[in-house]
């Protein structure tokens, strides 16, 4: 059987064309460049760097971050303890305890539910394995302790974080499927109005640069 | 023998087996929830529809006899759909709480839906028939009525097994659940088998119930060794902690069952306080710890200078009947061609009589040692002294100076324990030298000379002879604790340090020394022992 002819394209690599005019006067256009920039910068009309951590960059909306259990009606989490994200947690970071939940419908919730914040490696499988969108990222990055205990972060640390109106949620694929709340009730350092818990239905508008003033 | 061929395959049935059991002796299998092959046939779940040529319709392949020139097939597209559509009906009413069941990740209906199924349910989920959960029925069982097929594997238990029949189809149409008269607790001793054979998760374990999600554990074959009968097992396992111990199906010995009190014995095992190393008694009186090196070379110095100072009838080797044959055959060794002594004993109470008997008619003996017979038979069970009874007597009239006694204590719990426990103390108290072999602390061990730790079972490889005579193999599922070792390693070890020149290393070795030289072991093979178990005969 006769194939078709395909057309392939081929760059042809050229050589550089160069000369004397060239060699010469290239590292007079460089430095031209710098110093362009140099002023650039001393004008302040460009600004590569902030004063962190006074200053944050802001990440994208699917920033994974420090994770986040999210709550039911009630308050109590919405987690039902089936291993999912222990199951597919590459780091082995999550432990969970079951415990018997008085509504039968239910049945099961965590007792214990721990991850260990310096094994983790931020990968979002958890949230993505997750059945009921009961964990979800943060845009947290600062996930600093004086010891190593306090990196391993229980149900209480995982659920409410006022911290949170500072960074903003992150990774959260289903947001639009599950009305899942937020446990947390932020009240410092709070700049843009938020309602006490954010149903991820609604779009929670979150602080994209937070700037503050040290003097006052 | 009728010959039929299935989906190409020419395949001989023997006579009166239907076309499922037929495929699954040939390794072909065939979708089922109600079959199971000890219990009675229902043909009720219609999963296992094939087509059988000349016959109009489709037919269940569990009540379907095999016969001569049968051609069925239970691969075409024609089987394919009517088994998807069966398995479609069993999903309408079912929650598909998958998350939060225990069963998943060992249920049929994910196995099966993910190999006929893969249809998207036509019912939403608030049209569902809502039943009842977490329905307690008694100790071992908690009842989903919602998760239920309706395939009455449960109902036939208690029918045709235990014959006590508590468990029955209540309501009607898509009402119709099973359950408990007045939801009255199980108190059957054998209720924790219907979590065995339940397909779903409709019937789960209250003692397993959340402890593990099954895909994280990691399974190792062993026996029960609750008592004599020793049913075949599966251990569940994992960081070294026994999470739960099923029935494996053994038709020689257990069928697909077990008893409850065997079924939850393993966590005796864990309450207990270990023996960490090897403990010798110094000149003021008090145990200290040794290695096993120093404690091999002294014990068998001791024991050596006690049999010729005092003669070989002083020294006795007081076995334990739960100790594993290869223990049992080493010691027997170390004892009689070492140390020359002529005395050798394990019985507690009358376990020699016991042995065999029932203590109901389903599988529970009154003997709550797995490896009496076997004690019996590697010669532990003379008569110059006659039970422990005897050889306190003997003790403390002086003609008995030195004794190595293993004990193990008994898993499942029986009036008389402690007393035999306190025989063994008596022992050890009215003896010269005692050297004592135990996985388990316990106040008497202080008197002894040497305390030597081992392994238990499911820390060690070995055999235990049923008894029925039945050699059946126990793997092992972890560690043991400490310096522990398996108790035929220290009795190679004791051989090796008197002079042996061979020195066992592993279990393999020893079986193969013990088949080699035990007349009733000849025949049997570690893969048979594996499987099944095989007849210890003359």
């Amino acid at each position: 059987m006769k194939r078709p002819a395909i057309t392939i394209n081929v760059s042809d690599i050229a050589e550089r064309e160069t000369s004397f005019a060239k060699e010469m006067f290239a590292p007079l256009a460089g430095m031209g460049l710098t110093f362009t920039r140099m002023m650039q910068n001393v004008s302040g009309k460009i600004r590569p760097t902030i004063s962190y951590p006074e200053e944050r960059r802001s990440y994208s909306e699917r920033y994974r971050g420090a994770h986040i259990l999210t709550a039911r009606e009630d308050g109590s989490p919405r987690c039902v303890a089936c291993y999912m994200c222990a199951t597919a947690c590459p780091a082995d970071c999550i432990y969970i305890e079951p415990g018997e939940h008085p509504d039968p419908h239910i049945e099961k919730y965590p007792t214990r539910f721990e991850i260990d914040m310096l094994r983790c490696v931020f990968c979002g499988f958890c949230v993505d394995a997750c059945p009921e969108e009961a964990i979800i990222m943060s845009r947290e990055t600062e996930i600093c302790a004086f010891s190593r205990d306090e990196t391993i972060w229980g149900i209480e640390r995982l659920m409410r974080r006022p911290e949170l109106a500072e960074f903003g949620l992150g990774y959260r694929p289903n947001a639009e499927l599950v009305d899942s709340r937020l446990a947390f009730v932020p009240k410092e350092k709070l700049i843009m109005s938020m309602p006490n818990s954010i149903t991820l239905k609604e779009k929670a508008e979150m602080i994209p640069h937070v700037t503050f003033d040290p003097r006052k | 023998m009728p010959k039929f061929t299935l989906n190409d395959q020419e395949i001989e049935a023997k006579p009166g087996q239907t076309i499922i059991q037929a495929a699954i002796d040939h390794g072909i299998s065939i979708p089922h929830y109600c079959y199971h092959p000890d219990l009675p046939i229902d043909g009720n779940c219609r999963m296992c529809l094939v087509e059988v040529e000349k016959m109009p319709k489709l037919t269940p392949a569990c009540t379907t006899l095999a016969s001569e020139g049968m051609i069925a097939r239970s691969n075409n597209d024609r089987v394919k759909e009517a088994v998807r559509g069966v398995l479609e009906f069993l999903l309408i009413n079912h929650p598909v709480d998958c998350p939060v069941c225990d069963q998943a990740g060992e249920c049929r209906l994910q196995d099966y839906y993910m190999v006929y199924g893969l249809h998207t349910s036509e019912i939403p989920l608030d049209m569902k028939v809502r039943k009842r959960k977490v329905v307690d029925l008694g100790e071992m069982v908690v009842l989903d009525q919602e998760r239920c097929i309706l395939c009455s594997r449960c109902v036939r238990f208690f029918d045709h097994v235990t014959g006590t029949g508590e468990m029955q189809f209540f309501g009607r149409g898509d009402h119709n659940s099973i359950g408990t008269f007045e939801d009255r607790p199980l108190t059957n001793p054998y209720s924790g088998n219907v979590v065995d054979i339940c397909p779903v998760g409709a019937l789960t374990s209250r003692d397993f119930r959340f402890k593990a999600r099954v895909w994280f554990l990691h399974s190792t074959d062993s026996i029960c060794v609750g008592c004599s009968t020793g049913c075949s097992t599966r251990v569940d396992h994992r960081d070294g902690t026994i999470f739960r111990m099923i029935a494996r199906r053994n038709p020689e010995v257990n069928k697909s069952w077990m008893c409850d009190e065997g079924r939850l014995s393993f966590h005796r095992l864990q309450q207990w306080e270990r023996i960490a190393r090897p403990m010798r008694k110094s000149v003021d009186g008090m145990q200290a710890p040794i290695t096993w090196e120093e404690a091999f070379i002294s014990v068998d110095s001791n024991l050596k200078e006690i049999a010729s100072k005092h003669g070989r009838e002083s020294v006795l080797g007081f076995a334990s009947a739960s100790a594993t044959n290869e223990a049992l055959f080493l010691f027997n060794r170390y004892m009689s061609e070492k140390i020359g002594a002529t005395h050798f004993e394990f019985r507690l109470d009358g376990e020699d009589r016991t042995v065999t008997e029932k203590e109901d008619e389903i599988l529970r003996r009154l003997d709550k040692n797995p490896n009496t017979t076997g004690a019996i038979k590697l010669g532990f069970a003379n008569e110059h002294l006659g039970g422990i009874r005897g050889a306190i007597e003997a003790a403390r009239s002086g003609k008995l100076k030195a004794a190595v006694i293993i004990y193990f204590k008994p898993l499942i719990a029986r009036a008389g324990d402690d007393e035999k426990e306190a025989l063994i103390a008596d022992l050890v108290n009215a003896l010269e030298y005692s050297v004592v072999i135990a996985p388990y602390k316990a106040n008497w061990q202080k008197a002894a000379s040497v305390l030597l730790p081992v392994a238990a079972w499911t820390e060690e490889e070995g055999t235990y002879t049923n008894y029925q005579g039945r050699v059946q193999f126990a793997g092992q599922a972890m560690l043991a604790e400490g310096d522990a070792m398996p108790a035929w390693e220290v009795f190679a070890g004791l051989l090796y340090a008197s002079g042996e020149s061979r020195l066992w290393l592993s279990f393999d070795e020893v079986f193969q020394s013990m088949k080699e030289s035990v007349t009733i072991f000849h025949n049997i093979t570690l893969e048979q022992a594996r499987r099944e178990g095989a007849l210890a005969t003359e």
